[in-house]
């Protein structure tokens, strides 16, 4: 009876379990990046501005990361003021994904088709050390969650901690703001000294 | 409950969650419904299931302590002075006074930042966006306060075997006191916000009756069972480190219904800043931690310690094989046998129902799950 | 302020089961009942009649041996009530035999319905009448692969895990276990 049921006989291979529901899922939406939406360099840059001051996320707070995301939507630590002035519970409403907590085997498709479900263009956070590596569950006889969220969907930013400050993951958003606009908070834009709206011709700006 | 030929004909099954607003963490609960009715609710787990008992064989036992905080986040500590005095039990460990008066003294602390946080919880699921913002900001100054001792601010890892890690200083003391005095006044607002608010008492009176005999069958405790009418504490009941020196009521209910269980918990809040005033008057000096030997060896034979956790009664079950690494280590959680109740208590009711009283039992999933 | 602990004596008996009465400052439980499996039933239904309620059903794993009665599968079923109006928690565990399973208690205690699916989850042991026993925490293509199964090598036997019978007559407070000067090894 002990021979039979040895742990590491059939013991769940979550290597194989990532690469069966990447492969089932919606392929060319996860891998390729949406290209620009226009092709001119100055909408494409007021767009990038407006994406980057309204990013709303979607309440997608698994485990305990996930209080600390309310506390930064709250009135202390304010993510608001950055931008992120509601979190839609929708995913078809909302285009950042903030994956506050650890992902496991049974949650693994959850998060895909939520994913799936964003319109581009959308974007990533991978909250605490679950989201980055599996935090502290990434030990020898792990046989349900799956190290790291970056495994099944590309992240942007990752905001280290156990859990993370909220100042931390607004740290993150601006990060983020960075990546997209190429400035790190970009409201008010005709007065902060390296928007790259400075560097358009023809435009006035006080 | 009415249901035309055509909702009977028409019956279909809705999944509320694993991602949803409104159940607190990720759970799924499969409703078939007819119409607005539900007729029978199953809850399905497993989303955050984190094999904590898995890793208590795998380490020793003190390896365990950053797991126990992890399993409710919301209220931590009672979670990490359940596990301390499992080991202290088993070991013949002996703590220091003045470290059981400060394991109490944050203990409730902690346990009144929970009920905070889950009145802003509920009132939001109800639709009510401003007692949040209130109760966050309430317990701010709460982490504030924890944060200069422990040096987290939300999974504390902060007893350590035999007492706990760091003292307090008079800065704790002070602006622990002051709080108590601000967070009083701030009740009277939460009373004209909230419990005289007559769509809240619409929303909670005679809904989601709990009787005393399902109660039991269910073996559900905490402030969903106080609600009820049995006076069934731990703190009470099964007295463990110094609350016998503590002069505190049991609030209970009348009914079971989701207005009880509010005022319960309310009122628990009100009490265990009674505790917190009384051990801070009290708190005498001494060490913070007795020497324990550095490899804990566990004795042959199981062991059960029982703590009142924000959500219920809290017990570990350990059995020892004579080394430092437990044998089995079972962790019986309160949200679990609470929730159990859903798929009895929730037949035929509306579906906005449903989601009060899911609010009502006050549930964290990764506690279920482990 | 504490509840009287001396009084359940007289009145609350388990007595057609083989019962040992435990010193709860050591062991966290007043009453061990050692079952047999076609007294499962019978004790929860004793125990729901004199009022306790269900704290949790689970089990563990040892080695199998050889009994009278055939060879264990080494698994065993642990069941703990207690009650609500005094201090009294009671322990009863049961030998699991080799087809794995156990009488379901849940027509009883309806919250042991989801611990039976939790136990069934970890190790495997099949709660006949259950009605429902599908996988409860883990995933549903994981549902035989029972995880806090021990490896051969780590298994003990019950008595290694057991209290030494010498523990159990000496209830002083002389009789501790090993004192805060031990040699850390």
């Amino acid at each position: 009876m002990g021979e039979e049921n040895k742990s590491s006989l059939i013991k769940p291979d979550l290597e194989a379990y990532v690469e069966h529901l990447k492969s089932e899922s919606c392929r060319p939406v996860i891998e390729d990046s949406a290209g620009p939406i226009s092709r001119m360099k100055l909408s494409d840059t007021i767009l990038k501005l407006c994406q980057a001051n309204s990013l709303w996320p979607m309440t997608f707070g698994i485990a305990c990361c996930a209080i600390e995301m309310m506390g930064t939507g709250m009135a202390r630590f304010d993510i608001s003021r950055y931008g992120s002035e509601v979190f839609r519970p929708s995913p078809r409403q909302s285009d950042l994904m903030i994956v506050a907590g650890t992902v496991n085997k049974k949650l693994a498709p959850v998060l895909l088709t939520l994913y799936e479900q964003m319109p581009s263009p959308k974007w990533v956070i991978a909250l605490g050390n679950c989201a980055i590596s599996g935090g502290p569950f990434k030990v020898k006889g792990n046989y349900n969650v799956i190290e790291g969220v970056d495994k099944l969907i590309p992240v942007d930013v990752y905001v280290p901690g156990c859990p993370p400050r909220p100042e931390g993951l607004l740290e993150g958003i601006l990060k983020l703001q960075e990546k997209i606009a190429g400035v790190r908070h970009p409201l008010p834009q005709n007065r902060h000294p390296g928007s790259p709206l400075r560097k358009v011709k023809g435009l006035k700006l006080k | 409950m009415l249901e035309s030929d055509f909702q009977k004909k028409n019956r279909f099954f809705l999944n509320m969650g694993p991602q949803h607003p409104s159940t607190h963490g990720v759970l799924l609960i499969v409703l078939e419904m007819s119409g607005e009715y539900v007729l029978d609710p199953q809850p399905v787990l497993g989303f955050v299931h984190r094999m904590h008992e898995k890793m208590a064989e795998s380490r020793p036992c003190v390896g365990f302590m950053p797991n126990t905080a992890r399993m409710d986040y919301v209220c931590a500590l009672p979670y990490n002075h359940g596990y301390v005095s499992l080991i202290e039990r088993k070991a013949g460990i002996e703590v220091p006074e003045r470290a059981e008066y400060i394991r109490v003294i944050t203990s409730e602390l902690n346990r009144v930042a929970s009920h905070l946080l889950w009145l802003g919880a509920y009132l939001l699921d109800l639709g009510a966006f401003t007692p949040i913002l209130y109760g966050f900001d309430d317990r701010e100054h709460i982490l504030d306060i924890l944060e200069d001792i422990t040096g987290s601010r939300l999974t504390y890892c902060y007893y350590r075997f035999g007492g706990v890690s760091r003292d307090i200083d008079d800065k704790f003391v002070a602006s622990t006191r002051a709080f108590i005095k601000r967070l009083r006044e701030r009740f009277v607002i939460y009373e004209k916000l909230v419990t005289k608010n007559i769509i809240f008492i619409k929303r909670t009176e005679n809904i989601g009756v709990v009787s005393p005999d399902m109660a039991l069958r269910y073996g559900m405790t905490g402030p969903n069972l106080r609600g009820s009418g049995i006076a069934y504490d731990v703190r009470k009941n099964e007295p463990y480190s110094v609350y016998p020196e503590f002069d505190f009521e049991i609030p209970v209910g009348s009914q079971g219904d989701c207005l009880d269980r509010y005022m319960v918990r309310i009122r628990e809040m009100e009490q265990s800043l009674r505790i917190i005033e009384q051990a801070l008057d009290r708190l005498p000096e001494g060490p913070v931690r007795a020497k324990v030997p550095k490899n804990i060896k566990l004795s042959p034979g199981d062991c059960n310690f029982a703590v009142e956790a924000a959500r219920g009664e809290l017990s570990y079950y350990l059995v020892g094989d004579g080394t430092s690494t437990p044998y089995r280590l079972k962790v019986r959680v309160p949200s679990y046998s609470n929730l159990s109740c859903l798929p009895e208590l929730g037949r035929g009711i509306l579906l906005p129902d449903l989601v009060s009283i899911l609010g009502s039992f006050d549930l964290v999933i990764p506690e279920m799950d482990r | 302020m504490a509840p009287e602990t001396k009084n359940f004596k007289e009145d609350i008996l388990f007595h057609e089961f083989n019962t040992t009465e435990t010193d709860y400052d050591q062991r966290g439980y007043h009453l061990e009942v050692a079952l047999e499996v076609n007294q499962v039933r019978k004790f929860a239904q004793k125990a729901y009649d004199e009022g306790f309620y269900l704290v949790f059903v689970t089990g563990f794993h040892v080695l199998s041996e050889e009994t009278a009665e055939g060879t264990t599968s080494g698994l065993n079923g642990v069941y703990q009530f207690a009650r609500y109006d005094r201090l009294y928690r009671i322990k009863g565990h049961v030998s699991v035999p080799e087809d794995m399973s156990l009488p379901s208690i849940c027509d009883i205690y309806q919250g042991a319905n989801w611990h039976e699916r939790e136990t069934r989850d970890l190790y495997g042991i099949n709660f006949e009448g259950h009605p429902n026993l599908k996988p409860l925490l883990l995933s549903d293509e994981d549902r035989d692969f029972h995880p806090l199964l021990k490896e051969e090598k780590k298994l003990k036997s019950l008595e290694a895990v057991s209290w030494a019978p010498e523990a159990l007559e000496s209830v002083d407070a002389d009789a501790k276990a090993p004192s805060a000067d031990s040699i850390d090894s």
